[in-house]
């Protein structure tokens, strides 16, 4: 339940800083690029879909992405995605906690656009 | 008396003074007389059917054998076909000798056949460039022209050579012969800088080597090797360095490829470059923004070029790696490399996978994964297009020095560069097996060069990675204006294993899975040159093509 919260709140927040963030703003503003973040187990998901500057999200486990952040399980997705930690997702990878699917240049560049707003 | 011409004492010094053993030239009348002198001196020419493959091959000579490639092509049209080979090695480094043809002096300004003025023409893209004008001079500026290209940073150099010197002839007795001179930089940094780079290198945590042509050049895999051994530092070996040692050395990371140095950088604390510019490739070194850098590299002006070093060391990469190795801590960082193996292969999960599953439409990741299943590492791989280079990049590995080249990611990022560079391996390594993995597009640019090899007898297999489509540009322009306005990016299904064919080659047309292997033995086993024609994914967008877009549309 936390980390479905967490997911939808994050969208939340990345919703507002396409409109309010100029770095953020510019950094996604020619991207056609769908991120699914879900557990292993498949839920909790949920897919965030970035549009030329435009950002919208849909619960729930989806195939049609770019890049996919599958976490070992709902505690360590909450854990890492809160950490402030600059190598958390690293060692979460590290760990066997989290594996990329799809194209991992796009999870790489989400981790980007999330490092804007940090 | 013995007399000589002037081309003949071009060949004459060739062959008896720099030991040069094949020319890679197209024919033509103000170098007759050169051509003439290879024969006489018994060096093999390898003539091809347009100049830019000869200026190509010869750069990728320097890569297959470390010694500089030699380049003859004719005046005017000669020279500016050949001009992007040219414009590639002065990119990449690499030391090519480009002898030219050229107008009489004695016509000079009266409208000769062919008259231009290339020396300025080609000025900004080699580190030297002369005209000889005096018979007698000719060896004194061949020796001039191979010292210039090899010493320091290597790169191409051009000499112009007319006729009216090529066809005359001078007592032999008379010339004056340079002996060969070869000199190793050898600038040594002061010990203060070493002691300073050491420290940083004992006190690292997560420490990354990542060397570049600079190594490949120095010829110092050895050194390379007993670094990464005594200090425990995992290391990539990019560009024209790859292969220096084996993909598969227990440090190296190369099997990650671009996604484990991709995933490694951000997370170093310090990064060890020898022999690699940090142009936009590796993002001007803005993705290890709190690491530390020391950096090696022959040339002092790279040092410090888009991201400040904290120690730089200039000079040879072996020759400092000598110096440096004795003065590192030996350590056991083998939890770092497990932890950063174990991140990057999360990241490549699905590549993997597409590597292991058969496919239709084929995924160039599955065509190149059975590719290497079939051919091995003890091979030469070359690769050429935008995502094909990618794909051959990240999926070859081999054990061979110059082992997996992909010229078209290089600076220039000059694609059709796989045919030329292809012979020359071949031509360098007659024995192996030489593999080019060539995207539909970039083949339509040498790929009569089919004719030079089954003229010559250049049994090359081409693999055809066909989307058929420029691939990188139209999935870039799905990106950018969309995909229902996508423009000039199509190329549709060509039948260009029927072209070898038609050439006196071998050709293999290939849709399905489970074909590839069979006909790629076919191909191997028919001892010709061959093409392998294979359908694949035209969905399939590499990870270079997102780096691309991002990098030219960031504005």
């Amino acid at each position: 339940m936390r980390f479905s919260l967490l997911l939808y709140a994050l969208y939340a927040a990345l919703r507002v800083a396409s409109k309010t963030h100029k770095g953020f703003r510019h950094f996604i503003r020619k991207a056609r690029v769908k991120i699914l973040i879900k557990t292993a187990a498949g839920e909790p998901a949920r897919l965030f879909i970035f549009d030329q500057g435009r950002i919208s999200s849909l619960p729930g486990d989806h195939a049609d992405y770019d890049a996919a952040l599958v976490w070992k399980d709902a505690a360590a997705g909450f854990s890492v995605m809160t950490s402030r930690k600059k190598d958390a997702v690293f060692n979460a990878a590290a760990r066997g906690d989290l594996k990329v699917l799809g194209m991992s240049v796009y999870a790489m560049w989400f981790q980007e656009a999330i490092d804007q707003l940090m | 008396m013995s007399q000589i011409t002037g081309g003949h004492l071009v060949a004459k010094y060739l062959k008896e003074i720099e030991g040069v053993e094949a020319v890679f030239t197209l024919s033509g009348a103000h170098i007759e007389n050169i051509l003439d002198g290879l024969n006489e001196f018994g060096i093999r020419s390898v003539d091809v059917r347009h100049e830019q493959a000869a200026s190509m091959m010869a750069h990728a000579w320097s890569l297959y054998t470390g010694k500089p490639g030699v380049c003859l092509v004719t005046a005017g049209p000669g020279f500016t076909n050949a001009l992007t080979g040219i414009a590639n090695a002065f990119l990449d480094n690499a030391p090519l000798v480009v002898l030219c043809g050229r107008h009489p002096l004695r016509d000079d300004l009266k409208g000769a056949l062919q008259e231009m003025n290339q020396i300025d023409m080609v000025k900004s893209v080699v580190k030297w460039s002369a005209t000889c004008h005096d018979i007698k001079r000719i060896p004194e500026y061949l020796s001039i022209a191979f010292r210039q290209a090899v010493e320091g940073r290597p790169g191409p150099v051009f000499l112009e050579l007319p006729p009216d010197i090529l066809s005359i002839a001078v007592d032999l007795k008379s010339v004056d012969i340079p002996k060969r001179r070869t000199l190793k930089t050898s600038v040594t940094p002061v010990k203060e800088d070493l002691k300073a780079a050491a420290k940083l290198i004992d006190q690292a945590k997560r420490p990354l080597l990542i060397g570049g042509s600079g190594v490949g050049f120095s010829e110092c895999g050895k050194q390379v090797a007993a670094f990464a051994e005594k200090t425990g530092i995992p290391f990539a070996l990019l560009n024209n360095g790859r292969g220096a040692l084996p993909d598969s050395h227990p440090r190296s990371i190369n099997d990650g490829g671009f996604t484990a140095v991709m995933a490694a950088l951000p997370q170093v604390d310090l990064v060890i470059i020898v022999g690699l510019r940090l142009n936009w490739v590796m993002e001007s070194g803005q993705t290890f923004p709190d690491a530390k850098v020391v950096r090696i590299d022959i040339d002092p002006t790279e040092i410090d070029r888009n991201r400040t070093s904290d120690v730089g060391l200039a000079g040879d990469a072996g020759q400092i790696l000598d110096l440096l190795t004795p003065m590192v801590a030996s350590k056991d960082r083998s939890q770092w490399e497990k932890d950063l193996r174990a991140a990057y292969g999360a990241f490549l999960v699905t590549e993997r996978e597409q590597r292991e599953t058969p496919s239709y439409p084929i995924h160039p990741n599955r065509l190149v994964a059975q590719i290497q299943k079939v051919v091995g590492e003890d091979a030469y791989y070359v690769v050429d297009g935008g995502d094909t280079s990618y794909y051959g990049s990240a999926g070859f590995s081999s054990i061979h020095k110059a082992g997996v080249t992909a010229p078209a990611s290089s600076l220039l990022g000059c694609i059709g560069t796989g045919v030329p560079f292809a012979l020359a391996a071949k031509i360098a390594h007659p024995n192996k097996p030489v593999i080019l993995l060539n995207g539909d597009g970039s083949f339509g640019f040498n790929g009569m060069e089919f004719d030079t090899a089954v003229r010559l007898n250049i049994p090359i297999v081409c693999v055809v990675n066909n989307d058929c489509a420029w691939g990188m540009i139209k999935h870039a322009q799905e990106m950018s204006i969309g995909p229902e306005r996508c423009t000039c990016s199509e190329l549709g299904t060509r039948h260009y294993e029927k072209m070898v064919e038609a050439l006196g080659g071998y050709g293999e047309f290939v849709e399905k899975d489970e074909d590839i292997v069979p006909a790629l033995k076919r191909a191997i086993e028919s001892g010709k040159p061959a093409c392998v024609n294979v359908m694949t994914d035209c969905t399939a967008v590499s990870p270079a093509t997102v780096v691309f877009y991002q990098t030219l549309s960031d504005f």
